[in-house]
């Protein structure tokens, strides 16, 4: 009988924590992706539980990684558990506080919450396809729907606030900041002229929003312009416009 | 806006419990003028923002006229006093974006048309031709 076998750990469990040793005592970084690689699948199987509730299952997927990585960092070795037993009401405790933290409405029928959600790329695909913005009773045919639908989906989108204006670099829809797309700041309402007027309210935004604001303000975009430079979804860019003018109103109240 | 044009009058509390069914009612009409979803979303930001800055009024009036060539929308009768300067001020001279800057990016024309008493009724139009 083995050593493992008389402490009653599997194969796995002994590898995960030769794993963890080492990226503990001997600041092996390669242990610890090779324990974040070996756990993603685990991530994705949690993720999915809480698909269709107006995230993409990407970005959740995203957010379980996350919360997948705390645990590793976390984990104490001393304690007589798995790392999968572990990693699993941690990385469902980020996923949770994601959802709390980005306010989805609970009371949003499911439907109505799935439908949002795969309207923002059905409207970005009959742009690019059309040339042009898409009217409410083409995206209804485009995703088998009712133009009501199609307009109570759009409200419940935007009540939904994903779209925080806090989202850091890489919170983004493709994993990237948009900004980097962009190139060197911009002058626009950073100039003096603007600055003295502008500021403070403006200033406090994201960089991202203020950039956002800047190109449909000052430089006249388009929506579907704006998403293609900073690489978000048109709905994308116009929930945060909202927010973002709503955000400065409230600072001057 | 052309004569025969459709009318839909809302009176709706302003209130931000009602911020959505008034969206939703301009999403219905930018709909009905064949707006794409652009010029829809711009519509429902124009009056979004306009009735942030309508001041202490428990209630508004909003009548919109659909068109062969776009929507036309009319708020009020609302006070005069803080909606009638933060319109006629410099573009950013509020301190902040203002609410004249915008309403130039997202809409086609706006302005103010006196309703006595000291009060106006602030008109926006957005043309839908382009189907923007």
């Amino acid at each position: 009988m083995t050593g493992g076998e008389r402490d009653g750990r599997s194969g796995r469990q002994r590898e995960d924590r030769e794993l963890l040793r080492r990226y503990r005592e001997d600041g092996d970084t390669d242990a610890r992706d090779r324990l974040i690689a070996s756990h993603l699948p685990l991530v994705r199987s949690l993720a999915r539980r809480y698909a269709g509730r107006g995230e993409p299952l990407e970005d959740i997927e995203q957010v379980g990684a996350i919360g997948l990585i705390k645990a590793i960092d976390r984990f104490d070795l001393s304690r007589d558990v798995s790392l999968a037993t572990y990693v699993t009401p941690n990385v469902v405790g980020e996923i949770k506080r994601h959802f709390r933290d980005k306010g989805w409405s609970i009371r949003v029928p499911r439907s109505l919450q799935e439908l949002s959600a795969r309207m923002s790329a059905t409207i970005d695909e009959l742009t690019a396809r059309l040339g042009r913005s898409p009217s409410v009773a083409e995206i209804a045919e485009a995703l088998g729907t009712s133009k009501e639908e199609v307009l109570e989906a759009m409200e419940v989108g935007s009540a939904y606030t994903a779209l925080s204006l806090d989202a850091g670099p890489g919170g983004d829809e493709d994993g990237t900041d948009p900004l980097e797309t962009i190139g060197d700041e911009d002058a626009g309402f950073d100039r003096s002229e603007d600055r003295a007027t502008l500021e403070p309210a403006l200033g406090r935004l994201p960089d991202r929003e203020r950039e956002i604001l800047r190109m449909r303000f000052e430089e006249g975009l388009p929506q579907t312009q704006i998403a293609e430079r900073v690489g978000l979804s048109q709905m994308h860019v116009s929930r945060l416009i909202r927010r973002s003018l709503a955000t400065m109103r409230e600072e001057l109240e | 806006m052309a004569d025969g044009a459709e009318r839909i009058e809302l009176s709706v509390p302003l209130d931000d419990a009602f911020g959505g069914v008034i969206r939703l009612v301009a999403g219905g009409i930018a709909e009905q003028a064949s707006f794409g979803f652009e010029a829809m979303d711009d519509l429902q930001l124009a009056l979004e923002r306009l009735l942030a800055e309508t001041g202490e009024q428990e209630r508004v009036e909003i009548a919109f006229e659909i068109g062969d060539d776009g929507v036309r929308a009319l708020i009020g009768p609302v006070a005069e006093g803080r909606l009638s300067t933060v319109l006629g001020e410099p573009d950013g001279g509020t301190g902040t974006l203002g609410l004249r800057r915008v309403l130039s990016a997202v809409v086609d024309s706006f302005g103010v048309e006196p309703a006595g008493d000291g009060q106006i009724v602030v008109r926006l139009e957005k043309l839908g031709t382009a189907r923007l």
